[in-house]
C-alpha cells in the first residue's frame, strides 16, 4: 500500500501542472473577455493595467489574451498529432511485433531511419511544399511521431506475442484482431502513455519552434513560439512582452516532461524500487548496537587468524529493514579452511561480504558485531572500526576474495594481466612492468599455460575456468592470510569445478602459500572435499557448526540432517545426477521469520516450545555446537 | 576490428541511400500536385503555364523511375539542382556554410561533453544527495526550455542588457580569430544547455548501472582506493555506452542548430535553410535536408568507430 501510494505521489504534481495547463487554454474564453487578434494602433506596447493585465503587444493585442489563445493552439497541435501518430503508429507497431517478417522489417526499420535524424529537418521539407499552417503541423508532427509508437508498440508485442495468456487465447481460436485489441493492447498501454507524454512534449517544442521560424503558425494567429518571434524585435525596449510566452513555454514543457519521467518511473518498476528504496535508506535509522557475545568460544579466538562475534549486517527493503545475518560468530584458524554452507537467502554472502566491509551500501549496513583479524604482521586488527583507507589496506593485502561469477567479476576492458598487477601496484608499490612480470608467475602458479602471452588476453577470451583461476591468482597475489571464496565453483560446469577445487587444495597446501580461507557454497559436496570445519546458516543465523567429520557423521540439527540427506548423488555410470531427498517447505522470508527457530516450520521434530523462544546454540560434541535443542531425538 | 568497421561504414551507406530514397520520396507522397503546391499560398490558384513550367523545372513531367535515376547521379555528382531565386547551384552554396554549420556542432558537443560528463559522473556518485539532486532538477529544467527561448533570453541578457557580447552574427576565422570565437561562443553555449543536460542524464545513469556491476566489487575487494576504482573500474567503462548513446542521439539533440544559427544570424548550412523553407525554394531545401542527414549519418558512423576502440569486445573481433 506504502509502495504505490509513494508511486502515485510522485505522478501528482506533474498531473495537476498539466491539467492546469490544459485547463486555462480550454477555458480561455471565460478566463479573458479580450479577443487575441484584435488590434488597437493607438495602444501598441502598452504596459500593464487593469484591462489588460500584462500590457499590449506591438499590435495593441492584449498579451494576457493571446497567452492563453496560444495554449490553445499548442495543445490541440500537440494532442491532435499525438493521437493520430498513436493510432497509426501503434497499429502498425503491433502487426508488426505479431507477424514479423516483411510486417516486421518495414515498421522497426523504417522507424530507426527516421528517429535517428533531427525531428525539424522532416518537418522543414514537408513544410516546404504544403506551406506553413496549423494543418501542415498536424499532418508532420503526425508522420514524425509514429515511428516512435511503431517502435515501442513493436517492442512491447514482441516480449508478449510468446506469453501464456496469448498463447492461450490463441489456442481458443480468438479472431486475431481480438487478441492484439483485448489481450495485447491493454497489457503494452504502460510504455505507450509515456511514448504519449513524450510525443506531446516534443510536439510543444517543435510547433513552437516552426512557428518561431515564421514557419508554424499564420499571423496573426498567437502561438507562444510566434508571439516570442514577434516580440524578439522590441525587446530592447520593453522585454515582458518576449519573457511571458518564454515563460508560459517552458512551465508546460517542464510540467509534461516531469510527468513523463514520473510516468516512466511509475510503469518502471525497477526505477521505481531503486528510488524508492534510496529514499527510505536516507530516512530510516539504523537500530542501536546490541552486542551479543555469548557463543565466541574464548580460547579458539586467541589463537585465530579471524573470528567474528555478533556480526550482524541488515537490509533496507521495501517491507522493512530485514536481518541478512544475525548474531554470527565463528573463528577461521590459519591454515584452516571453514566452510559456510547454506541455501540461497541464507547470508552466507552477506557474511563474508561483511567481513570485508563490501556490503552493499546504502541499503545494506553492517549494523553490529566485531571482526577482528591476526594481521600477517601479528597485530589484531578490528576491522568494523577501521575508516575506508583502512579497510583498503587490509582488502586484497590481508584478505582477497575470489567471487562466483568469474565472467561478470573481471573488468571486460583490461587485459587480465593488468587487473591482476593492479592490487600489486597497490599493496606493493612497485612499478607496472614489475608487477607484470609477477602477474605471469601468478597465472602459471593457477595452472595456466602460456603465462606471458596469456596475462595479454581479456576476459572475454578465456572460458570460465580460466577466468576463474586468474580470479585466483589475482587474490594470491599479495599472499594473503585468508581467502573468502564465495561459491567459486557453482558458475562452473562439472568437470572445471572439480579442477577449480582441486586447485584451490593444492595452491593451500604449498608451504609458502599457507593461508586460512572460507568457503561459502551451498553445496554440501563440495564441503567435504575441501573444508576442515562447517558452519551451516539458516535465515541469517548459524544453526549448527563443528569438524567436517563428526557433522557429516553426526549432524545435530534437523537443517543439516536434510541438507546431507539431499546432497546429490552421481551415478558414476551415467553421470546423472539423482538428488535423494527434498526438505519439505521452502526458506521464509526474511522479513517474516517466526519468533522462534525458523526452521520449525519445515521440521518434523519442531513442537510448541521451537516456535515460541528462539533456541541458544548448544555444545554437542567436541568443537560441535548446534541451535537445536532435540539434537538428542534427532540422532536418536 | 575490420569486421566491424566494414560492417558498420556499410549500414551508413545504407542509411544515407535510404535517406536519399526518402527524401525524394516526400514529395511525392504528399497528396496532391507538387508542382501545385509549391506555387500555391494566399488563397491565389497559380496559372496553369506557371504549375507546368515548374513541373518540368523540377522534372515532374519524366516518369517516376527517370526522375528517381536522375536524382541519384545528380547527387553522386555533388549536383543538387539549382535555386529556384537566382538559378545558383545549390551544391555551391552548401559547400561555403557547411563548414560552419560543423564548427557549430562539433563547438556545442565539446562544450557538452566537458559539462555534462563530470557533472554525471559527480551526480552519480552522490547518488541520492544534496549534489545530485540539485544537479538532477537543474538538468530537468535545462532539459524543458526551448532551445530558441534560451537563445533569445541569452541575446536580451549578455548582448542587449550587459553588452558583454555581440547579438550575433560572424567573421571568418581567417580575418578575426578572436572575434570569430566570440561570435561562436553564443550559439554553440546555447545549445550547450539542453545538450549538456542530455549527457549528464545519460552519464549519471550509466555510471550508476557500472557501480553495480561486480567487477567493481572486485576492484574494491583487491583494495584498490575508491579514487582509482571510481576512474579505472567505473568511469572507464561507462564512457563506451555513453559515447554510444551521445552518438544515437546527436540527430536529435542537435536538431536545434536551425533554431539557434536562426537567432544568431550564424551563416550556417542551418539558418540557410530557413531561408530556403520561407521562400520554399524546393531544390535548396531538399540539398540542405540531405547534407545535413549525411551529416550526422557520419557523426554516428564516427562514434561507433570510437566506440569500438573502447571496448575491447569489440576491437578484437
Ligand atoms: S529447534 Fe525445534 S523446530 Fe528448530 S530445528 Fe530443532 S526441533 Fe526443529
Amino acid at each position: 500500500m506504502l509502495n504505490i501510494d509513494a508511486k502515485y505521489r510522485n505522478i501528482l504534481p506533474p498531473l495537476i501542472g498539466v491539467a492546469l495547463v490544459f485547463l486555462l487554454a480550454l477555458l480561455a474564453p471565460f478566463i479573458t473577455g479580450h479577443d487575441p487578434v484584435h488590434m488597437s494602433i493607438s495602444e501598441r506596447m502598452a504596459p500593464p493595467s487593469m484591462e489588460h493585465l500584462l500590457g499590449q503587444d506591438n499590435y495593441g493585442r492584449d498579451i494576457f489574451s493571446r497567452l492563453l489563445y496560444g495554449a490553445r493552439v499548442s495543445i490541440a497541435v500537440a494532442l491532435f498529432s499525438a493521437l493520430s501518430a498513436g493510432i497509426l503508429g501503434i497499429t502498425i507497431g503491433i502487426i508488426g511485433g505479431y507477424f514479423g517478417g516483411i510486417a516486421e522489417l518495414i515498421t522497426v526499420r523504417l522507424a530507426d531511419i527516421i528517429l535517428s535524424f533531427p525531428p525539424i529537418l522532416l518537418a522543414l521539407l514537408i513544410v516546404t511544399i504544403l506551406g506553413p499552417g496549423v494543418e501542415t503541423l498536424g499532418l508532420v508532427l503526425t508522420i514524425l511521431y509514429m515511428p516512435g509508437y511503431a517502435r515501442v508498440a513493436y517492442g512491447e508485442t514482441l516480449s508478449m506475442r510468446q506469453l501464456e495468456f496469448v498463447e492461450a487465447a490463441r489456442a481458443l481460436g480468438s479472431p486475431t484482431w481480438r487478441i492484439l485489441a483485448l489481450t495485447i493492447l491493454p497489457n503494452i498501454l504502460g510504455p505507450l502513455i509515456v511514448q504519449f507524454s513524450l510525443t506531446v512534449s516534443s510536439a510543444v517544442l517543435i510547433e513552437s519552434g516552426l512557428s518561431f521560424l515564421g514557419l508554424g503558425v499564420v499571423p496573426p494567429d498567437p502561438s507562444w513560439g510566434l508571439m516570442i518571434r514577434e516580440a524578439r524585435a522590441y525587446m530592447v525596449y520593453t522585454p515582458m512582452p518576449l519573457l511571458w510566452p518564454c515563460i508560459a513555454l517552458t512551465i508546460t514543457v517542464l510540467a509534461v516532461n516531469s510527468l513523463c519521467d514520473a510516468l516512466r518511473d511509475f510503469y518502471d518498476p525497477r526505477a521505481v524500487s531503486t528510488n524508492f528504496l534510496a529514499n527510505l535508506a536516507k530516512t530510516l535509522i539504523y537500530a542501536p548496537i546490541a552486542k551479543d557475545y555469548s557463543q565466541i568460544d574464548a580460547q579458539k579466538a586467541e589463537s585465530a587468524l579471524l573470528s567474528t562475534s555478533g556480526l550482524r549486517t541488515e537490509f533496507v527493503t521495501p517491507k522493512g529493514r530485514i536481518r541478512a545475518s544475525n548474531d554470527v560468530s565463528f573463528t577461521v584458524a590459519p591454515g584452516e579452511t571453514v566452510a559456510l554452507v547454506g541455501e540461497s537467502g541464507s547470508g552466507k554472502t552477506i557474511t563474508g561480504l561483511s567481513v570485508l566491509g563490501l556490503v552493499p551500501e546504502p541499503l545494506g549496513k553492517m549494523t553490529s558485531g566485531q571482526v577482528a583479524l591476526r594481521s600477517k604482521s601479528d597485530e589484531i586488527i578490528c576491522i568494523e572500526e577501521l575508516d575506508d583507507e583502512g579497510l583498503q589496506q587490509v582488502r586484497g593485502d590481508e584478505i582477497a576474495m575470489v567471487f562466483q561469477e568469474p565472467m561478470s567479476s573481471l573488468n571486460p576492458v583490461y587485459p587480465v594481466g593488468e587487473q591482476i598487477a593492479e592490487s600489486l601496484r597497490y599493496h606493493r608499490k612497485i612499478s607496472r612492468p614489475q608487477a607484470l612480470l609477477t602477474a605471469v608467475d601468478l597465472l602459471e602458479s593457477v595452472g595456466i599455460s602460456d603465462p606471458a602471452k596469456r596475462i595479454k588476453d581479456y576476459p572475454h577470451q578465456m572460458s570460465g575456468g580460466m577466468q576463474q583461476r586468474v580470479m585466483i591468482a589475482m587474490a594470491l597475489s599479495c599472499s594473503p592470510s585468508l581467502i573468502i571464496a564465495d561459491e567459486p565453483t557453482t558458475a562452473l560446469d562439472v568437470t572445471i569445478q572439480a579442477q577449480i577445487l582441486e586447485l584451490l587444495r593444492n595452491i593451500r597446501n604449498q608451504e609458502n602459500r599457507s593461508f586460512g580461507m572460507l568457503f561459502i557454497t551451498h553445496n554440501l559436496g563440495v564441503v567435504a572435499e575441501i573444508a576442515d570445519r562447517v558452519l551451516v546458516m539458516y535465515c541469517g543465523r548459524i544453526v549448527e557448526s563443528g569438524p567436517v567429520s563428526n557433522l557429516f557423521r553426526s549432524p545435530a540439527h534437523p537443517y543439516t540432517k536434510g541438507l546431507l540427506a539431499s546432497i546429490p548423488h552421481i551415478d558414476h555410470s551415467s553421470g546423472d545426477r539423482q538428488p535423494l531427498y527434498a526438505i519439505p517447505g521452502t526458506v521464509p522470508a526474511l522479513d517474516e521469520l517466526p519468533p522462534g527457530c525458523a526452521f520449525a516450520p519445515r521440521c518434523n521434530l519442531a513442537i510448541e516450545a521451537c516456535v515460541q523462544e528462539l533456541p541458544e546454540l548448544e555444545v554437542v560434541g567436541d568443537g560441535h555446537w548446534s541451535r537445536c535443542p532435540r539434537w538428542r531425538e534427532l540422532r536418536g | 576490428m575490420w569486421r566491424y568497421i566494414i560492417k558498420r561504414v556499410f549500414i551508413a551507406l545504407m542509411l544515407v541511400f535510404v535517406v536519399t530514397s526518402i527524401v525524394f520520396l516526400v514529395i511525392h507522397l504528399i497528396p496532391g500536385d507538387p508542382a501545385m503546391l509549391l506555387l500555391s499560398g494566399g488563397g491565389v490558384d497559380p496559372a496553369p503555364e506557371v504549375v507546368d513550367a515548374m513541373r518540368r523545372r523540377l522534372g515532374l513531367d519524366l516518369p517516376i523511375w527517370t526522375q528517381y535515376i536522375n536524382y541519384v547521379t545528380g547527387i553522386l555528382q555533388g549536383d543538387f539542382g539549382t535555386s529556384f531565386q537566382d538559378d545558383h547551384p545549390v551544391a555551391e552554396e552548401i559547400a561555403k556554410r557547411l563548414p560552419r554549420t560543423i564548427e557549430l556542432i562539433l563547438a556545442a558537443t565539446a562544450l557538452s561533453i566537458l559539462i555534462g560528463v563530470p557533472l554525471g559522473i559527480l551526480a552519480a556518485l552522490q547518488h541520492g544527495k544534496y549534489v545530485d539532486r540539485t544537479l538532477a532538477l537543474g538538468a530537468g529544467l535545462m532539459l524543458s526550455v526551448p532551445v530558441f527561448v534560451t537563445g533569445t533570453l541569452m541575446v536580451l541578457l549578455f548582448a542587449q542588457e550587459l553588452r558583454w557580447v555581440p547579438a550575433g552574427g560572424f567573421v571568418a576565422f581567417s580575418r578575426d580569430p578572436v572575434q570569430h570565437l566570440i561570435f561562436l561562443l553564443m550559439p554553440a553555449a546555447t545549445i550547450a544547455i539542453g545538450f549538456s543536460a542530455a549527457i549528464f542524464r545519460m552519464t549519471r545513469t550509466t555510471v550508476l548501472e557500472t557501480l553495480k556491476r561486480d567487477w567493481v566489487r572486485t576492484a574494491r575487494a583487491k583494495g584498490l582506493p575508491r579514487s582509482v576504482v571510481i576512474r579505472r573500474h567505473v568511469v572507464r567503462n561507462a564512457m563506451g555506452p555513453v559515447m554510444t548513446v551521445i552518438g544515437l542521439q546527436m540527430g536529435t539533440l542537435l536538431g536545434g542548430t536551425v533554431l539557434v544559427e536562426y537567432v544568431f544570424n550564424w551563416p550556417g548550412l542551418s539558418g540557410f535553410l530557413v531561408v530556403a523553407v520561407e521562400s520554399r525554394d524546393y531544390p535548396e531545401v531538399q540539398g540542405i535536408i540531405l547534407v545535413i542527414s549525411f551529416l550526422f549519418i557520419m557523426l554516428n558512423l564516427l562514434v561507433d568507430l570510437l566506440y569500438s576502440v573502447l571496448d575491447p569486445r569489440i576491437r578484437l573481433e
